[in-house]
Parts: structure tokens; C-alpha cells; sequence
């Protein structure tokens, strides 16, 4: 027990060592596994999963929790392939396209982060209720899935930028937005909100602010991650990213930052997301039913939770 | 020169509640100034409203000679005014340097958190403690991990980090040890020669008279009184806090010493901020728990009951062994438990007054299936009993008055009747005519052989319904009032850890 909490708030190494071992099982049931191509489709494929928990994890370290990220990245997906349709497909079209859908993922953050920080409401239920109103909007706005999005969108995607490929021009830009908001005094407040409210508020913190520009930050790696999807999809569907929002939730725990907040940090939400990625992918290599991968998933999380449990006990 | 605050004719109600009636308070620049009161004198209203968490109702405060807006506590630290809380500001999952720094984290050019800065500065505030603090005690360490007194250094630390004119101390030395102490009234000293203000409550009356400069004194929201510390003594500091009818008074009841032998043996329990504390207590006895608010009475009801369990210590009721692990072993042995706080502790709210009445007994007696008439019987004697008033024992049991509720709390607890009956302020909230009806339902139940321990925060309470009052301060029992020195002077006195 004492050897767990001494951990502390690096539970996240726990994590790094269940990646590496998923990463060797992962390289003797896929010979190819190590290949450039291979690890770039596969990091292809959980970047959305990493955005999203980046994001989660500001709100979960401030004390709440945001179930509506799943609706965000639907709403965020058929805004943009409808405003870039409307505007005729071009160059800009696609540029004012994207700004619109980063408006929209930030501003359904603010919503959400306003009426809980606001008016006081549970954030569980809060976020439960917005995500059926975005789902409600993402339908409204585009019924049925199609519109594909112009082809310079996807062929970006999956190319490169100045010899980089774009994915990893992604990562680095969301690693680096991630550092950056680390090493301000705003992740510090943020801890404290999310560890003990009524210390943040003797101490003079303004705790609304706090926690609304976590749900922000959340909305807007929501849109990041509906951008992405979009540019592996190329087209618009309103009922995208639907198991996101739990796996996310996922992610964050086990990348070690704690439910109940004020422990943890993005990239152990960074780790916990290729974790959750890598067991879908063993169970397919094992040749393994796909319906294995919620339950493993479940089962681990559950035992993740255990764990902070424990930590959090001693 | 203008003094650094000067509180004006403050007046503060909550609800019904007058907590303060025109208070006033004035500390000079560069002062120690204690502020002395019994309990729900107002005087912690009075440090939040200059420290910006209570806003007042009427009144002035001036800083400096100007109108100072306390509306937060931000908006109170823009102006110079620190308030010490006991372990409240520190974020437990934060490290030292950054809990210190919280919300005014130094930075470098680019805006990012100056790491660094908090190292150096924070190892610059722990070397005017390092003496006393302890080990481990370093920037980095989480305050999860320290002790319960290098938490209290580090919330001293945090108020100095400030660089305040005014800092309220309120407890500061509480969970401090005597070197500590020394070290802490050596930094008063120093701030007090920069020019800083420091208001100073304790519960000890030797660090009042060893520190401050000059003393208020507040009673029943006034104040009533201001010394100049070196030219005043004790006895007239606590004569003032009493009040002259309050000196005078002859005690209510006329305490005689109970005939019998001790039936409740507490020996040497300890909990986190308990003990270790022994004592004794006859059958038919009211014993009370006296001292000021927060000094463990509430530590040591809950565990006798099990619901904050001792970590050592014996406690025998009928040469039984009693100590409770859990509520349930508590309620196995005939003890009661009735709190004040009603809607937290007492009530199954939404249920009817059958339910709440019988919830204990169906407990006990491990039911799981409840045969209607019977009980319904049962319970509906044990109210009658009580004179309590209700629509039917179906009505729900928000009902009823506040008053009324607790009855039917103490009901579920007289079927049997208990043992050891346990009052953890019971009669908050409630009006006068039903605390009266409560007091002689507590003294029948004495009578007819419970042993009954009560916590009140209001002294007179435990004044007129005590056979004998305990006094509790910093965990620790400090006075055993009974017959002639069950007065009010002996036992606001004892509270300030004053006793013969």
C-alpha cells in the first residue's frame, strides 16, 4: 500500500509500463508492427482519442467531468462540412471551415462550462443533458450523413506538411499547446481548484473563470479531434465520435489523473489514450472478437480506478 | 498618526440570528492585538467580515483611514489584510512552495510559472522556521504529507508570503507545540517592528498576556471593552468576557454531588485531534462538555459513539467493554447518539414519524421485516411521552418544528432506554419553549438512570442543565467544574485555559 503511495502523481509511469508491454505483444502478433507506415496509421488512428482526453483532462483536473465531448466532436464535424460546402469548397472555404468548426467546439465548451461554474449545476448531468442538446443540433444541421468535404481537406490529412507528415505536425502542435498551458500559473490553480475548492477560494482564485476555461479547452481539443476525424472520413456524419466521450474519460484515468481532480496532467491523458487504443488493436491481432475490446477496456478501467483508490486511501 | 483599521459600528444578522450589534474594533499600526470572547461572541464574524468572506450588513471598516471595499478575499488582500485560517487554504495534492505561492505564482518573462522563484523564495520563508518545522519539510513536499503543525507553520508561511498590513491570526497556535509557539511570537515580534498589525484570537490566556499589546473584548456581538495589556489583569479580562449578571449569578440548578459509583470509564482515548482523555461518570449524572468551540467535544462525543472511532483507548460502560469500532457496536451497548445537526445526522427525511421513530430500534433488533401494528404501538407510547404534537404518525417528519423533530430523534433511542445518552448540541435552532421541554426530558431520562454527556455551545445552557461541566481545550480536558465552581466566570475562565 505504501509502496503505491508513494507514487503519487505518477501513476502515469504504471501506465508507460502497460503501454510498453501492449507495444511488445502488439510487435509479436503483427510482424510488421514496427514498420514507419504501420505505427503512422496507427498513431493516425488514436490521434482523435489523444485530443480529446488532452482536453478531458483539464476539466476532470479541475473537479468536474465532461460527458458531452462524444456530441461536440458530431456538432464540431457536420458544421464545418456544411459552412465549407456553403462557402463553394475552395482553399478558403476550407480555412474559414475549420475556424468555424474550433469556434464551435470552444463555444459548446463555454456553454457548458458557464452553466456549471454559473449557475451551480452538477456537471455530470450537466454535460449529460448538453451532449443530447449537440447531438440534437449536430441532426438538425445535417440529417443524414454525406456531404463529403473538397479533397485538398483529406489529401492534407493524409499527407504532408514540409516533408512531415500532417498527423505528426498535429501532435507536435497539440504536445506543444499542452506544454505550454503546463507551464503557466493557470495548471497550478487548476490542481487546487480540483483539490480542495473552498482552499482555492479562501486563497483568492477566481474559481469560475478556472473551471469555465477547462470546459473551453475541452470543447476546442473536441473540435480538433472532429477535424481529424473529418480529414479520415472526408464527410459528414452526426452521430460521429459517440463511444469518444467514455474512452476518453478512460484515457485521462489511466494516464494517473484523479477522478475526484487536483492530481494528474496531459500526458499521462496522452499515454492512457494509446493504452486504450493498443488494446483494441492486440484483441484484432489476437484474433480476438471486436465485442472483447469494451469489455477488456471496461475491466482495465475498473481496475485503474482501483488503483487510485488504493492511492488515494493509504 | 491614522490607526490601520478602525471597524465601526458593525452590524451583522444570519436570518433571525444577531451575530454582531454595532461592533467596533480599532488596532494601531505595528500592534499585537488579541480579541477575546466566549463562544458565538461574534468575534470570528467579526475577522471574516475585515478578511472579505462575510459581507456585513451595516457599518464601516476603514484601512488607513479610508472606507476599505471587502467585498472577497481578494479584494481584502489588495488591501493589505491577511487572514490565517486553521489548514483551510492549503491544497492538499499542491506541494508547499506552490500552496504558498497559490495565485500569485511568480513568473518569468514569457509568462510561464517561475519555478525556480518559488523554490528560492519558499526555502527563504521556511529558514525563519527551520528550527521548529520539523523534516520534511521542503518546497516540494505535497501537504498531504506533512503533520497536522507543519501545516499550520505553512498556512503562517502562506499569510507572510503576502506581505500583509493586517493579518488575522485566528487559532494560529492551536495544533502548535511550545518551541513552535516561541518561534511563531518571535515572527510577530518581527512583523510587528516592519510595522505590521496582527489580530490575535486564542484560546489560551497565557499567550494573550505573553504577545498582545492591547486587548478587546466582545459578548453577545457588543463590544464591551479594551485594555491596553499592561495595565490590565486576567480577572478583569474574563470578568468583562462574562459580564457583571454572568459573574454574579448564582448557578441555576443546585449541584449536588451525585451518591454512586462511577458507571462510565473513558480511559486514555485518543483521536486525531482528541486526547488523550480520561474520565468518569456516574448513572443519573448530566455531564457537560464545556471550553470553546472546536476544542474536541465533538471529537469525543463521536467517539464514544463509533462514528469517529478512538484510535487507543478503553471505554467501559457497567464494567462492559464498550470502546466502538462503528455506529452499530455503539447502538449494540444502549448508546445514544442525538445531534444537533439534524438534517445531516438525525433525519430520514421524507419519512414518516413512525420510521424516524422506530429506525434505531429496527437497528438493534436486526428487523428486516415490520409487523405493522405492533409496532406502531410500540412507538406511539414513547411519543405520547414525550408531549410532542403531530398530525398522525404518518405525517412526514418535515412537518414537524425543529423542536419537535429532535423529540422524535430522542424517541427512537428509548426502546429500550438507553445507557450512555450522547448530546451533540442539540438544541440548535431551536426556540425557547421547546429547549425547555428538551432539558427536562434530558433530566427524566437521568433520573430514571441514563448517564447523559451533552455538548452545548452555549455556556448557559450547560450551566442550568449540568451536574458537572468538563472543559475541553485543544483536545485535552482541563477543568472538571462541579458544586461551587459551576459558575459562569470559572467556567469562561477554564475555556481560556486560565483554571486554578
Amino acid at each position: 500500500m505504501s509502496g503505491l503511495g508513494k507514487l503519487g502523481g505518477r501513476a502515469w509511469l504504471v501506465t508507460a509500463a502497460a503501454l510498453l508491454v501492449l507495444l511488445m505483444v502488439n510487435a509479436v502478433l503483427q510482424p510488421n508492427f514496427l514498420e514507419p507506415s504501420v505505427i503512422q496509421s496507427n498513431l493516425t488512428t488514436f490521434l482523435p482519442l489523444v485530443l480529446v482526453a488532452i482536453g478531458q483532462t483539464y476539466v476532470i483536473l479541475g473537479g468536474d467531468i465532461d460527458l458531452s465531448v462524444g456530441a461536440i466532436v458530431a456538432l464540431v464535424n457536420v458544421v464545418t462540412v456544411t459552412v465549407i460546402a456553403a462557402l463553394g469548397g475552395e482553399g478558403t472555404a476550407v480555412i474559414v471551415g475549420l475556424l468555424v468548426g474550433m469556434g464551435v467546439g470552444a463555444g459548446s465548451g463555454l456553454v457548458n462550462g458557464l452553466i456549471i461554474a454559473g449557475l451551480r449545476f452538477q456537471p455530470i448531468v450537466t454535460t449529460f443533458a448538453t451532449s443530447i442538446v449537440f447531438s440534437g443540433l449536430a441532426l438538425w444541421v445535417l440529417p443524414q450523413a454525406g456531404m463529403p468535404v473538397p479533397e485538398p481537406y483529406w489529401r492534407t490529412y493524409a499527407g504532408t506538411i514540409l516533408g512531415v507528415p500532417t498527423v505528426y505536425v498535429i501532435y507536435l502542435l497539440a504536445f506543444l499547446l499542452a506544454a505550454f498551458l503546463a507551464a503557466r500559473p493557470f495548471m497550478i490553480r487548476l490542481k487546487a481548484v480540483g483539490g480542495l475548492r473552498t482552499a482555492a477560494f479562501q486563497t483568492g482564485l477566481d474559481l469560475g473563470r478556472l473551471r469555465v476555461s477547462a470546459f473551453a479547452l475541452s470543447g476546442l481539443y473536441a473540435a480538433f479531434a472532429s477535424l481529424c476525424l473529418t480529414g479520415e472520413t472526408a464527410s459528414g456524419d452526426p452521430l460521429m465520435g459517440q463511444t469518444l466521450a467514455m474512452s476518453a474519460i478512460s484515457a485521462v484515468v489511466l494516464g494517473g489523473t484523479a477522478l475526484a481532480g487536483g492530481v494528474g496532467g496531459a500526458l499521462g491523458s496522452v499515454l492512457g489514450a494509446w493504452v486504450v487504443g493498443m488494446i483494441g488493436s492486440v484483441i484484432f491481432f489476437a484474433g480476438l472478437p471486436f465485442e472483447y475490446q469494451t469489455l477488456v477496456q471496461g475491466l482495465i478501467i475498473l481496475a485503474a480506478l482501483a488503483g487510485g483508490v488504493l492511492v488515494t486511501r493509504r | 498618526m491614522q490607526p490601520i483599521l478602525r471597524a465601526r459600528d458593525i452590524s451583522k444578522s444570519f436570518g433571525a440570528v444577531r451575530a454582531l450589534e454595532k461592533a467596533r474594533l480599532t488596532v494601531e499600526r505595528g500592534e499585537i492585538h488579541a480579541l477575546l470572547g466566549a463562544n458565538g461572541c461574534g468575534k470570528s464574524t467579526l475577522c471574516k467580515i475585515i478578511a472579505g468572506t462575510v459581507a456585513l450588513d451595516s457599518g464601516e471598516v476603514l484601512i488607513d483611514g479610508e472606507a476599505a471595499a471587502l467585498g472577497s478575499p481578494r479584494l481584502a488582500e489588495e488591501q493589505g489584510v491577511a487572514l490565517f485560517y486553521q489548514e483551510l487554504s492549503l491544497v492538499p495534492q499542491l506541494s508547499l512552495g506552490e500552496n504558498i505561492f497559490l495565485g500569485r505564482e511568480p513568473r518569468n518573462a514569457l509568462g510561464f510559472t517561475d519555478r525556480a522563484a518559488i523554490q528560492c523564495e519558499t526555502e527563504a520563508l521556511i529558514a525563519r522556521v527551520a528550527a521548529v518545522a520539523g523534516t520534511g519539510f521542503t518546497p516540494d513536499a505535497r501537504v498531504s504529507d506533512l503533520s497536522p503543525d507543519q501545516r499550520q507553520l505553512a498556512e503562517i508561511l502562506k499569510v507572510l508570503a503576502r506581505k500583509p498590513k493586517i493579518i488575522i491570526f485566528d487559532e494560529a497556535t492551536a495544533t502548535l507545540d511550545r518551541r513552535q509557539v516561541e518561534v511563531f511570537f518571535d515572527i510577530l515580534r518581527e512583523l510587528k517592528a516592519e510595522g505590521v498589525s496582527s489580530i490575535f484570537i486564542s484560546h489560551r490566556m497565557d499567550e494573550v498576556f505573553a504577545i498582545a499589546d492591547r486587548i478587546t473584548v466582545m459578548r453577545n456581538g457588543e463590544t464591551v471593552a479594551e485594555f491596553s495589556a499592561a495595565e490590565t489583569d486576567r480577572y478583569a479580562v474574563v470578568y468583562a468576557m462574562v459580564g457583571e449578571t454572568g459573574a454574579i449569578a448564582a448557578s441555576v440548578r443546585d449541584h449536588e454531588p451525585l451518591e454512586g459509583d462511577a458507571r462510565l470509564v473513558v480511559d486514555g482515548v485518543r483521536s486525531t485531534r482528541l486526547g488523550p482523555v480520561s474520565f468518569v461518570a456516574k448513572r443519573g449524572e448530566i455531564l457537560g462538555l464545556g471550553g470553546l468551540q472546536g476544542q474536541g467535544q465533538k471529537a469525543l462525543l463521536s467517539g464514544l459513539f463509533g462514528a469517529e472511532p478512538f484510535h487507543v483507548g478503553r471505554v467501559t460502560l457497567d464494567d462492559v467493554d464498550v470502546t466502538a469500532r462503528r455506529p452499530a457496536d455503539a447502538i449494540a451497548h444502549r448508546i445514544a447518539y442525538v445531534s444537533g445537526d439534524r438534517g445531516r445526522d438525525s433525519a430520514l427525511p421524507g419519512r414518516s414519524i413512525l420510521e424516524n421513530t422506530a429506525i434505531a430500534s429496527l437497528v438493534r433488533e436486526k428487523r428486516h421485516v415490520i409487523p405493522g401494528a405492533q409496532f406502531r404501538e410500540r412507538f406511539a407510547d414513547v411519543l405520547t411521552g414525550l408531549n410532542t404534537r403531530y398530525a398522525g404518525l404518518d405525517a412526514p417528519i418535515g412537518s414537524l418544528s425543529g423542536g419537535n423533530q429532535q423529540k422524535v430523534f430522542i424517541s427512537r433511542w428509548l426502546s429500550p432506554a438507553p445507557g450512555l445518552l450522547l448530546l451533540d448540541d442539540p438544541t440548535k435552532g431551536i426556540d425557547l419553549g421547546a429547549k425547555g421541554d428538551f432539558y427536562l426530558l434530558a433530566r427524566k431520562l437521568a433520573d430514571e438512570g441514563a448517564t447523559v454527556i451533552i455538548y452545548s455551545s452555549e455556556d448557559s445552557e450547560l450551566l442550568s442543565l449540568c451536574d458537572r461541566v468538563l472543559v475541553l481545550n485543544g483536545g485535552v480536558i482541563t477543568a472538571d467544574l462541579q458544586g461551587d465552581r459551576l459558575t459562569p466566570f470559572e467556567l469562561t475562565r477554564a475555556s481560556y485555559g486560565d483554571a486554578a
